[in-house]
């Protein structure tokens, strides 16, 4: 890292200008191929080099060391890195810097070539970079304009070059960036960060488009992407007329080669691109005769680079802004600066607003649709100059007012007012800084006061608009905007907005955010819908390239849809954006553009999937913490399940090859996780939300800290990319089958044979209960053996669902199946032999408790408990048989009752007898209440029964409704 | 592995009033004995003793309730031990013994109570298991929400006074099940009941380790100290049972029976049973089959022995998944697996994987 920024101050706005500037100018000329391509060559010199004081730059260095001892850059690297650039510090390499300006930070060359190595200035230097400049910028600054005159040019020439072929390329599709779910599929780049990647001049790519396709050899595409865009170079998605180079390592045969091959696209490998950045940067190449292992050294991997960029650009753009004025004058015409400092009080959004409708970025055919609308307005609902009043013909998809919607920034308000205006229309907007609420139903008072009355008075006087004489008067519009606010104050806001509609005489415009908000439902059937689309990123930097020029910013159209990107179709933010950075530069790149936007970004939605990957991701050990909180807050649900998923699948890019290390790494992480659980705890349970930054710092933070790196996987066939959580499936099906346990527990609780808590009956009963329901089965004659196991399952009140709890509860993952061997003829022939058995056998207990959660008690039990109550009453056979015929036919479809909870309570409401009450429910109302529990009171009640099991039986067959039946 | 996910209770169900436990007349529905089955059921349940005389191991205990509660006021109890030593089946003779077989005529619920807690109204769900002169109940079921139990439901049950007391004893009785699972807040809450309403209620709190009761309670109750039966005293149930059954046994098949069962009774009896099932006549160097759970976290710890990698790291979470599917307590998981590593283990490293063991095991029970 140290040296890259080195050469920063190493670049050679030499002091001996003659000199310099005779290369510069001298190569310029021909490096008109590569437009961009001029400033490079301004090695091999040595500045006269003004001194400067050390401390600062010992003590950056310092720091920088420790940066890189993080980044776990090897140590011996390191060393041998400052060797090298002692020993090549005379070839002064180029990097990004296009401006001149930071001659006042051109390090002493007799300091650079000893050993010692002082390293760069960061952006702590804007202070002092004033204070130099006061010394500097005096002698320095009319060399410094002459100087840069020459590069500008070609610059203009290059982007002017660029331009024409931009808009064409990817207008389609808006870049490879889509790619992130994907990405798991594609295979790790074999060789990854293996190459050192080369660095070049910053334009040397510019004005080529290129397509990856497959998988490289040593860069992760997004790494290559990066790599290409950060050269001037444009990334598109598919492959077009435009394409100059396909970038593959591997033929795959997908679509992309495929059409490249069809139109003749040149196939580009990864070394060749690499070929064609190192070529563009000639003192490299210099270097490479001289020594390849220096050259090696230098090209240090992207991320790193980066920095020194950065700071290299905020030194010079705060430390030189007269020298920035002054390129910007040249740069410029004199009198558009002056204009720049007239406006200078009005932001960008406003003064660029645009001013015709045709301005408006995207979404032009809506801005048209809006005009037509608003134009034919009066013909179609006042017709208009006709007075045929009676046969109106009213187109009835015509709408009377017109509801825009779209994300903020897409210029809806904009486009309402310019096409009303160019329509001629006065336009009054009231937005939600006005009381929208209901309109006083006492008209009569007249508008004063309520902004609502007013806009029903002026929505429904015609005599205030059209009948007006025109050329003095315009007609009105009314634009209700930001509709989807209205709420808390505005009661009844929208019903009234819409009762406005139907009366209204003259066109409303309504706008809004959210299209789908439940306040607008009623809203959007009165309205005639513009959805505004994001415009394309295309679209959005010719226009912010068209408001650079205007200002005198220096910016490339690559950086610029970069920026369109960031701001999510923003047109007003990327303004702002750019607005904002036009303060502290005049000339903006592309990773200038990142590197702010990285953390100003537009809120975007990342699914956790997303932000797993980039937590454990290749650079995940540089995000920034509150980067990382942002991305394991996307969704705390989610992302620490699926963290702590995947955690075992990565292998730490700190822990090398070394199994213990790795292994030693994954306890510190699970150890983390576990932390993290306990806090979840707190957090749900004790609604101890002030946790939840620490909850998810121990729970994806660490662990993808300690484990960030490369996935593999663990299993054959797996893909190689973040499972979603298996626990959560599996904690599910725990909560099942504890509830399944539960209501054996309860059956067996019921049998009053057993009274053991519902663990001891899993850990120890269950294997016993298992071996004798189905030893039997396997074992003995059929037969016997079932008429063995529904005895059982009689004693303890097990019922056939039960059976099978202790049947799954028994299952484990690579065990049999426990009813393996059960000939499939036995299997039947239980299930018969217990459904015989419990339409003859008395109801038990058990069939009378409800269970929690089960929702679809019966019918059997409605049946069962028809004889039940005979058996109790000791009835006779008769009628016993009586009842059984029924019960038979209602057995027939024991799983039809689902819809239906059987609710019985028998109650003793008297002395005389017991008046028997049955009650169905409907499921909805199912539960638990109080459990039918019971035999009434001996033989009194059962000569009250007796009468009435007929009638009992078929309610509780019929089923379904609520109604309490109650009988004598 | 993550704990921290707790079991969702159905909200759907219906609400109803808490109920009051004696104020509407109860009728149950009484099905003593319209089913013998005789030999039928497990012997674990067959041969439990039914009353204090029965008692074949912990006489002396059994005695000395009896004295207890025929001479004297029944006090709170709290009984604690390890499981299978016998405290359920102590608590149901001494009921026996205090209400008559009445007690045994129970009836199981599924209730369900609307409790309204501040700001909004919790169902709670529980199965009781009650006669007319007691209740039985594992506050623990509804999880953290034990809290409301004890409050609501339990102060509500323990301060209605049984109607019908003509000749009968003036109180109730509410056996608690697993306390030591419960809640702080729940114990807390519990211990004013306790005395508040000692009256007409007394408490029968069972639980595992008393050391997870609080001190408060603790001093409020009688507590009687359920020993683990030892080798001996199980080999002789186990021979009694033998007997009953008309069983062969060979020798020292009852001992390596016992020898097994980690000395609780319970295990012991149906391990007999199981081999029983699986093989008769016995021979004395029978297989005494392992618990089906207890199988598979044997395999675990050999996989883990075996191989220690990333890719054996995440096998071995599948199956712990597994076991945790089929509901096996987290920390009977832990425990299980400490003792099989144990008996893999070299000696230096044992000292150090009982200490996690212990550590994580607090973790899961305590904390969450």
């Amino acid at each position: 890292m140290p040296q890259d920024i080195r050469k920063w101050f190493l670049k050679p706005h030499d002091k001996d200008k003659g000199n310099g500037n005779g290369s510069i100018s001298a190569n310029s000329a021909p490096s008109n191929s590569e437009p961009m391509n001029s400033e490079p060559f301004r090695g091999g010199k040595e500045g006269s080099g003004r001194r400067k004081t050390s401390k600062y730059f010992t003590a950056e260095k310092k720091k920088l060391d420790d940066e890189k001892g993080k980044a776990e850059l090897p140590a011996k690297r390191k060393t041998q890195n400052d060797i090298d650039d002692s020993r090549k510090s005379p070839r002064s390499r180029k990097i990004q810097k296009v401006d001149d300006n930071d001659d006042d930070f051109v390090l002493p060359n007799e300091k650079r070539g000893s050993s010692v190595t002082p390293s760069k200035k960061l952006k702590s230097s804007s202070g002092r970079g004033v204070a130099q400049k006061s010394v500097h910028v005096d002698d320095g600054e009319e060399d410094n304009v002459k100087d840069l005159e020459p590069p500008v040019k070609p610059r203009g020439r290059g982007r002017g070059g660029r331009a024409s072929g931009a808009p064409a390329i990817g207008r389609g599709r808006g870049g490879g960036q889509g790619g992130i779910m994907n990405f798991g599929e594609r295979k790790d780049p074999p060789h990854k960060g293996e190459k050192e990647v080369p660095e070049g001049a910053p334009d040397c790519l510019a004005g080529l488009t290129f397509v990856i396709s497959g998988t490289l050899d040593s860069l992760e595409r997004e790494e290559a992407e990066d790599l290409i865009k950060r050269h001037g170079g444009r990334v598109t998605g598919s492959v077009s007329k435009k394409t100059n180079y396909l970038l593959c390592d591997e033929d795959i045969g997908g679509v992309k080669s495929t059409k490249a091959k069809e139109l003749g696209t040149a196939f580009l490998t990864e070394d060749g691109l690499f070929d064609m950045i190192h070529a563009s940067n000639p003192a490299k190449a210099l270097a490479q005769d001289d020594s390849k292992k220096s050259v090696e050294n230098v090209a240090t991997s992207l991320p790193l680079k980066r920095s020194p960029q950065k700071v290299e650009v905020k030194s010079n753009s705060s430390a030189s802004k007269v020298a920035c004025e002054s390129t910007i004058s040249r740069a410029s015409p004199v009198k558009k600066k002056k204009q720049n400092i007239q406006d200078s009080s009005l932001t960008w959004t406003e003064k660029h607003r645009p001013k015709v409708p045709n301005d408006i970025v995207g979404n032009q055919s809506l801005v048209n649709q809006l005009r037509n609308w608003l134009a034919h307005w009066n013909e179609q609902f006042l017709g208009s100059g006709t007075k045929q009043n009676g046969k109106k013909k009213i187109d009835p998809s015509a709408k009377k007012a017109v509801l825009l919607s779209g994300a903020p920034g897409m210029g809806k308000t904009t486009s309402a007012k310019l096409v009303t205006q160019m329509l001629g229309f006065q336009a009054i907007e009231v937005n939600a800084s006005d009381s929208r609420g209901k309109a006083d139903s006492k008209i009569s008072k007249g508008i004063g006061g309520s902004n609502a009355n007013s806009v029903k008075e002026l929505v429904s006087n015609e005599a205030l608009n059209s009948k007006m004489d025109r050329s003095k008067h315009p007609k009105a519009v009314l634009i209700m905007d930001e509709v989807d606010g209205m709420s808390a104050g505005d009661r009844g806001g929208v019903a009234d907005l819409i009762a406005s509609i139907k009366i209204s005489k003259i066109p409303i415009i309504c706008i809004c955010n959210d299209r789908y908000s439940q306040k607008l439902k009623s809203l959007v059937n009165y309205c005639l819908l513009l959805s505004f689309r994001k415009p394309t990123k295309q679209q959005m930097a010719k226009r912010l390239m068209q408001i650079a020029n205007a200002e005198g910013l220096q910016v490339n159209e690559i950086a610029l849809e970069e920026l369109a990107e960031r701001v999510n179709g923003d047109m007003r933010m990327a303004i702002n954006q750019l607005q904002y950075m036009s303060l502290s530069m005049s000339n903006i790149k592309y990773d200038d553009i990142r590197q702010r936007l990285l953390s100003s970004a537009k809120d975007e939605d990342i699914s956790p999937f997303a932000a797993v990957d980039k937590l454990f991701g290749f650079n995940g050990g540089r995000l920034r913490m509150d980067e990382r909180i942002d991305l394991s807050m996307s969704d705390p649900d989610l992302v620490p399940l699926l963290i702590q998923e995947n955690y075992i699948n990565y292998r730490p890019s700190s822990g090398g090859k070394d199994e213990m290390k790795r292994m030693s790494l994954i306890a510190r992480a699970a150890e983390s996780i576990g932390d993290g659980d306990i806090v979840n705890v707190q957090i749900r349970r004790y609604r101890q939300w002030q946790l939840s930054q620490t909850g998810c710092l121990a729970s994806c933070i660490i662990p993808a800290a300690l484990l960030h790196g490369q996935r593999e996987t663990l299993e054959q066939g797996e893909r190689n990319f973040n499972r979603f959580g298996g626990w959560l499936g599996k904690n599910s099906t725990m909560g099942k089958n504890l509830r399944l346990l539960e209501d054996l527990h309860v059956h067996l609780l019921a049998s009053r044979e057993s009274n053991s808590g519902r663990e001891t009956l899993r850990l120890e009963y269950l294997t016993l209960l298992l071996k004798q329901l189905t030893d039997p089965l396997r074992e003995m004659p059929k037969d016997e053996a079932v008429k063995k196991v529904v005895d059982f399952m009689n004693v303890y009140s097990i019922s056939q669902e039960d059976f099978d709890t202790i049947v799954e509860l028994s299952k484990f993952q690579g065990h049999g199946n426990p009813l393996e061997g059960i000939p499939p003829a036995v299997k039947a022939a239980l299930t018969r032999a217990y459904k015989e058995d419990s339409k003859l056998r008395m109801v038990r207990a058990a069939d009378l408790v409800t269970l929690p959660g089960k929702k679809a008690p019966k019918k059997r039990i409605a049946a069962i408990l028809e004889p039940s109550d005979e058996g109790i009453g000791e009835e006779n056979g008769g009628m016993l048989a009586d009842s059984e015929e029924e019960n038979s036919s209602d057995t027939e479809d024991p799983d039809a009752g689902n819809g239906e909870k059987m609710q019985k309570e028998l109650q003793s409401l008297n002395s005389k007898g017991i008046e028997v009450q049955v009650e169905l429910k409907g499921s909805e109302s199912s539960s638990a209440k109080k459990k039918p529990a019971g035999r009434g009171k001996g033989g009194s009640a059962s000569s009250e029964k007796k009468g009435n099991s007929g009638s009992m039986d078929k309610k509780a067959g019929r089923g379904s409704g609520a109604a309490a039946k109650r009988k004598r | 592995m993550s704990f921290a996910h707790e079991p969702v209770y159905n909200n759907k169900a219906p609400i109803f009033p808490p109920l009051l436990l004696s104020a509407v007349p109860q009728f149950l529905f009484t099905l003593s004995q319209v089913v013998s089955f005789g030999k039928k059921m497990l012997w674990v349940d067959k041969y439990r003793p039914k009353t204090l005389d029965q008692a074949i191991v912990h006489q002396d205990i059994a005695q000395n309730l009896k004295k207890l509660v025929t001479e004297q006021d029944c006090p709170h109890l709290l009984f604690y031990g390890p499981s299978g030593s016998g405290k359920k089946t102590l608590i149901i003779a001494l009921l026996r013994q205090v209400f008559g077989p009445g007690a045994e005529k129970v009836k199981v619920e599924n209730r369900t109570w609307k409790v309204d807690a501040g700001s909004r109204t919790i169902d709670l769900e529980l199965t009781t298991l009650s006669s007319a002169n007691h209740v039985e109940l594992s506050p623990s079921d509804v999880g953290f929400q034990d809290r409301y139990i004890v409050q609501e439901i339990i102060k509500e049950m323990a301060k209605n006074r049984p109607i019908d007391t003509k000749g009968k004893r003036g109180y109730k009785v509410l056996v608690l099940n697993e306390v030591d699972k419960l809640s702080r807040e729940a114990q807390h809450s519990l211990r004013r009941t306790m005395e508040k309403y000692s009256a007409s209620c007394r408490l029968i709190l069972c639980c595992n380790s008393s050391s997870k009761v609080t001190e408060a309670i603790r001093s409020r109750c009688l507590n009687v100290r359920i020993n683990a039966p030892t080798e001996e005293e199980i080999v002789k149930v186990l021979e009694f049972i033998g007997k009953k059954e008309g069983l062969q046994l060979p020798s020292g098949f009852a001992a390596r029976i016992a020898e097994k069962s980690n000395r609780s009774l319970r295990r012991a009896i149906l391990s007999f049973e199981t081999c029983r099932v699986q093989q008769y006549p016995f021979t004395s160097n029978q297989v005494i089959p392992p618990m089906d759970w207890e199988e598979y976290v044997a395999e675990i710890a050999s996989d883990i022995m075996k191989e220690q990698s990333p890719k054996r790291l995440f096998q071995v979470r599948g199956k712990l998944y597994e076991l945790l599917i089929n509901c096996i307590p987290p920390e009977i998981v832990l425990k299980r697996l400490l003792y099989e590593l144990l008996k893999r283990l070299d000696v230096e490293l044992k000292h150090e994987i009982c200490h996690w063991a212990a550590y994580y095991v607090t973790l899961c029970i305590v904390l969450p």
